[in-house]
């Protein structure tokens, strides 16, 4: 077959519909259309839901979906160009009611028609992919109203002047501006966004500029910083009161950039009102307005927090290094102290207790105590005056405040073992004259220096503690074994263990006769209970309580220190002696003797001695007699020794000479422990390892440990290697 | 006893019912009672006088109604046998109450209460292709060329074909739309992948493959999804294209293509699961469309193969077990495998090119297939595995996948396909064009 001869049938569907009135749709359309005029009119009571809803399901059922929903934008469609022109012409105030009023009744309208054309939304529109009635209505509402050429403009104009009034104090109806503001979020946050949100950050960013500047020009900063807060927190009220919730974050965001991190600088700089004033007169209120302020901006509390550290580094370094304060240690640290609880104040009430600040403070005391190379001898100054009579009548909490303190300085302290130094010193003189007030004030320190540098740094401290107490119970036993002693003098002895306690050079003097025997039985009586020991005496360190009776009978009981005591015993056989004759009967050293005839016969109301000639200063052709016009209205006379509280310079060289002695073998142990876990590490690790081990303590210097390493290359610890010279390798 | 104050009074269809506004409550804002008692449709009129009510007048068809109205004063759905099923389910469209029909029709998913609800046959012969559920209890079967789409009250709409090509697989994109993957007919451009609208058979989108900057026709065969809107299938071009293609759901556009390499089969694969966890997708070729099998696992941010297994060179003992299906679980790091005699086998997801472990449980089926047999199914639901083999479905549970039900129903032969979804379970048959919707009843009144 070709194809030409083939013939084409052209066969007729079947057209298999049921015959409707043709003008069915028609009148059925028209039913719902005047319904939706009805209901557009407020007429819609006399409306039948039933026969309107049946009346749109049959026209979706015959197929004429189409025709329904077209209508239906057609008819909606004309009456908000109605509605349009009604807004259009109000004029002034009524524009924005009218406009709401529309709006609701819009609203109701729309869902009145959604109920009665809901089979459509439910079967219709999903098959057709159109737009469900709501949202359709919703559309039309924005296109024809919101974007009409002639209510556009003018309705975002209305929002941003009635904002504005209300920032400058105006009250404006919260109400009606929400119900507006709500209608353009109904219509979907585009809207929102474009035709409200943005324009208004606009505005605002202009408005806060211009504020924020004339207000820098006429206020100082407390007043400016109270005015920006009052501003944000009347932006976040507005925006609970009427915006959407989102933009919360977007206008307090405008405010503070326009009023806060623009003028930044120029705030905390502010003369006589400015950060560095703030913190000076203690602004706690003002000062926790700018950390609350400045929080919220970047880099704001880095700003805060770098003028305050510079200003605490220059006024602690002004403290440290005054030379007026370094004359009395008291003083010294209490103004430490004082410095650190004003801060920590002030942090604790302004600045929230922040993390970082408390860096920054700790860091900044860090810097500055260690600026003076003395700030561990005064602290540990300050830590005997209180143990010694400062705590007197003080509760047992605000002991610990205080060591607690004390404490704080001594984390700062970057040469811990100096400080051990002098406490050791200072420990020791309190121990042994008897001073301390309180025993349990001394533990609670030591206990806390324990649990900061650990068992090491205490033991020797607790030993003296501990020999204070064998001492004791040596004394007991002694007596105890010797009952005809009872009625002699009476001998306390304390027996100190070498090594724990600072060393001095010994230089025993001459005791009295009386002394020396009884001094020879305890030692016999000591040896004889301990094996292997040996015993030297400290007459240096030791005191003495001796009774005098003086020219017309009058009793005293003088405290005196050993020194003292020698010399006075003297003129039990003698009425006068020179310096000379004192010198060689007691061989007591020169400085500390002439110290004691001072304090014996130079001070006034303790002169027990008398003095030929009458001067100020010991010569050593001066004669001495026994003072028998002494009176003192106590009976108990306390001498005391003239003694430099303070180290003078030579002692404090030693006692640097010594520190220094101490730390070779320390820094040489923390080589060899490193080593002989690595066996093999380059100079500049272990310097770097040596400093970490140590800096509990003290800082290492690099110098020193190179010295060190050295040393222990030459006693065969280490080697170099033969390779890099600059790599160590341990040698077991 | 007080006045009942919120007594309501309907007239449909010339019979007088008596109600209250709280059973009608039940019916929900979204429904044609909502609207008729809500505050914009003015009913002073009849609140005015308390005592003589005025009824409301509704032209509907008063025996469903009654039947409709108990379903809002109990929750239970009860069918007198004078009222056509056809009937009602138009009645509660018109209302608005198809949801609460069909949630009182059948309950929530449990592969072990399963009752045989219905079974429906069509005018096509035996040998379907695929049936797949859909989310909201309708299901499409495709024969050959054809697809044909039933609603959740089975009602037949008018079938989808793409240019009458030869059908590979269907799916579901929602409740509105289905996919369909078809062969190309040569010199043509036809077959591809269409998406059409399930209630009136629409094409809407014909999906395209593009290989360097041209429009390639090509035969699509398995389909996945992912969660994240993308649509997978197997793909063979005519120039050895051949390969999974990526489309997004929402714009229609070709996302991605992973070409296959040599030696194994991506484009001819069996069956594509999306992998939610891993972010992979499960391809399977399996015998005897090859002639070993090869499972794979793609990950498309690398576009490559993160995974894999294959019988070559596997013990020729085995023919007798040879994995017709494959399902990833991912919740037991492990593939499920099933052989032509039933028997379950587990791959290790977590070691590459592990070998299966079978659970020889059911040896006893050997000796006695069925003439005409079709290759068993696997399926996993809220961690349920289903099995199909010759004319029954076996349930597993628990994690040793026990035996805890079977599904068997004599009539239609074998079963060549079934698919869980919408809360039902569909079954298609091999020999008569019949299919089985299983659902689980809804829970008893006491």
């Amino acid at each position: 077959m070709s194809n030409q001869k083939k013939r084409s049938f052209q066969i007729e569907a079947f057209k298999h519909r049921v015959v409707v009135d043709p003008k069915y749709a028609e009148r059925t359309w028209k039913i719902i259309e005047h319904a939706i005029h009805e209901i557009y009119n407020h007429n819609a009571s006399g409306l039948s839901f039933e026969e309107l809803y049946r009346n749109a399901y049959n026209m979706v059922l015959h197929k004429f979906g189409d025709k329904l929903y077209s209508g239906l934008v057609t008819t909606m469609s004309a009456h908000l160009k109605e509605i349009s022109k009604s807004i259009e012409v109000a004029q002034g105030a009524l524009f924005l009611e009218e406009l709401n009023r529309k709006w609701n009744d819009h609203h109701k309208a729309l869902q009145m028609i959604r109920d009665i054309l809901m089979y459509m939304d439910r079967t219709y529109i999903p098959n057709t992919r159109k737009t469900p009635v709501h949202e359709l209505g919703l559309n039309l509402w924005r296109d024809y109203i919101i974007h009409s050429g002639k209510i556009q403009s003018r309705l975002l104009s209305t929002l941003l002047e009635l904002v504005h009034k209300e920032r400058t104090g105006e009250v404006i109806d919260r109400g009606l501006m929400r119900n507006i503001i709500k209608m353009l979020m109904d219509l979907g946050s585009s809207v929102y966004q474009e035709d409200f949100e943005k324009p208004f950050l606009e505005v605002s960013a202009e408005f806060y500029k211009v504020e924020s500047q004339k207000f820098i020009e006429c206020c100082d900063c407390g007043d400016y910083l109270k005015k920006a807060e009052i501003r944000l927190n009347e932006e976040i009220e507005r925006v609970a009161h009427y915006l959407d919730v989102k933009s919360e974050a977007k206008i307090t965001n405008v405010v503070e950039k326009e009023m806060i991190a623009n003028h930044m600088t120029r705030l905390v700089h502010m003369e006589n009102s400015g950060l560095v004033n703030m913190l000076l007169d203690d602004k706690y209120e003002d000062l926790g307005k700018m950390y609350n302020l400045f929080k919220r901006v970047p880099n704001g509390l880095s700003m805060i927090r770098d003028v305050m550290t510079s200003h605490l580094r220059e006024t602690g370094k002004q403290l440290v290094t005054d030379v007026e304060s370094s004359k009395d240690p008291v003083e010294f640290v209490q103004r430490l102290l004082d410095e650190r609880d004003k801060y920590d104040k002030i942090i604790c009430q302004a600045f929230s207790n922040s993390k970082t600040f408390q860096n920054a403070l700790n860091s900044s005391f860090e810097y500055f105590i260690n600026l003076n190379s003395r700030s561990p001898e005064f602290i540990s100054l300050f830590v005997d005056d209180k143990l010694r009579k400062g705590l007197k009548g003080v509760t047992e909490e605000d002991v610990e405040i205080i060591l607690d303190k004390v404490m704080m300085l001594f984390r700062y302290l970057r040469e811990k073992d100096v400080f051990e130094k002098y406490y050791k010193q200072h420990l020791a003189k309190r121990l042994l004259s008897g001073k301390t007030v309180c025993d349990d004030a001394e533990r609670s320190l030591i206990v806390k220096l324990k649990t900061e540098c650990g068992y090491q740094f205490t033991s020797k401290l607790e030993g003296m503690f501990t020999d204070m107490k064998t001492s004791e119970d040596t004394m007991q036993g002694f007596y105890a074994n010797h009952p005809e002693l009872a009625d002699g003098p009476t001998l306390v002895v304390q027996v100190l263990t070498t090594g724990s306690w600072p060393t001095q050079a010994t230089v025993t003097c001459n005791l009295p006769t009386e002394m020396a025997t009884l001094c020879e039985k305890f030692r016999s009586h000591y040896l004889g209970t301990h094996t292997g020991r040996r015993l030297s005496w400290q007459t240096n360190m030791g005191t003495a309580d001796i009774k005098a009776t003086f020219g017309k009978g009058q009793k005293h009981e003088l405290n005196v220190s050993t020194y003292q005591m020698c010399v006075l015993m003297l003129f039990n056989n003698y009425d006068m002696l020179s310096y000379k004759e004192i010198e060689q009967a007691t061989e007591i050293p020169t400085s500390d003797l002439k110290r004691c005839l001072q304090s014996m016969a130079c001070v006034k109301g303790k002169n027990v001695l008398r003095k030929e000639p009458m001067s100020k200063d010991i010569g050593t052709d001066d004669a001495f007699f026994v003072n028998d016009k002494f009176t003192s209205k106590f009976y108990k006379v306390k001498i005391g020794t003239v003694v430099a509280q303070k180290e003078s310079e030579p002692e404090k060289l030693e006692t640097r000479q010594r520190v220094e002695e101490d730390r070779k073998p320390q820094i040489e142990a923390a080589v060899v422990r490193i080593m002989k876990s690595r066996r093999v590490l380059d100079h500049n690790n272990v310097i770097a390892e040596v400093t970490k081990q140590l800096q509990s303590r003290f800082l290492a210097n690099p110098t020193e440990i190179k010295k060190r390493i050295e040393s222990l290359i030459e006693r065969e610890f280490l080697e170099r290697d033969s390779a890099d010279r600059k790599v160590y390798r341990y040698l077991a | 006893m007080g006045i009942q104050k919120d007594m309501v009074k309907f007239n449909v269809g010339g019979r007088i019912f008596q109600t209250t506004a709280t059973t009608i409550a039940n019916a929900g804002r979204d429904s044609f009672f909502g609207a008729l008692f809500d505050d914009n449709w003015d009913l002073r009129q009849q609140q005015q006088q308390p005592n003589s009510r005025q009824e409301f007048f509704i032209d509907r068809n008063p025996d469903c109604f009654a039947v409709l109205l108990d379903l809002l004063r109990t929750g239970d759905l009860y069918i007198p046998s004078n009222v056509p099923e056809r009937l009602l389910y138009r009645e509660a469209m018109f209302y608005g109450l198809t949801d609460h029909v069909r949630s009182a029709k059948w309950g929530p998913f449990d592969g072990n209460r399963l009752k045989l609800s219905r079974s429906v046959t069509g005018r096509a012969p035996g040998d379907g292709t695929a049936i797949r559920a859909g989310p909201d209890g309708g299901c499409c079967v495709a024969h050959g060329s054809m697809v044909h789409v039933f609603d959740w009250m089975l009602e037949e709409h008018p079938p989808i074909n793409l240019d009458y090509q030869r059908v590979n697989d269907i799916g579901w994109i929602n409740a509105e739309n289905v996919l369909i993957s078809a062969c190309e007919r040569l010199g043509k451009g036809d077959g591809g992948m269409g998406l059409f609208s399930s209630s009136t058979g629409d094409l809407r989108h014909k999906f395209n493959v593009v290989h360097d900057n041209q429009i390639k026709s090509f035969t699509a065969g398995a389909l996945g999804f992912s969660p994240d809107y993308k649509i997978f299938a197997s793909c063979k071009g005519r120039s050895n294209e051949y390969g999974i293609g990526v489309w997004d759901q929402v714009t229609g556009k070709q996302m991605d293509f992973v070409y296959e390499s040599p030696g194994w089969y991506l484009g001819d694969a069996d069956k594509l699961q999306w992998l939610n966890g891993s972010n992979c997708l499960l391809v399977a070729t399996l015998f005897p469309r090859k002639d070993n099998c090869y499972i794979s696992l793609l990950d498309f941010r690398e576009k490559r193969m993160v995974w894999s297994w294959s019988d070559i060179g596997a013990p020729l003992t085995i023919d007798e077990k040879r994995v017709r299906d494959a399902i990833a679980m991912e919740e037991c790091n492990s593939i499920c495998v099933v052989n032509e005699y039933d028997d379950l086998g587990f791959i290790d997801l977590r070691i590459n090119g592990g070998s299966v472990r079978w659970s020889s449980r059911s040896r006893l089926l050997k000796g006695k297939l069925p003439d005409e047999p079709c290759y068993p199914k696997l399926a996993l639901h809220n961690g349920q595995l289903f099995s199909s083999m010759n004319d029954c479905i076996s349930v597993f549970c628990g994690p040793d996948w026990v035996l805890t039900s079977r599904l068997r129903r004599s009539y239609g032969g074998s079963i060549c396909n079934f698919s869980i979804g919408g809360d039902r379970l569909f079954a298609l048959h091999s020999e008569e064009n019949v299919f089985d919707v299983w659902e689980t009843p809804p829970l008893p009144v006491i």
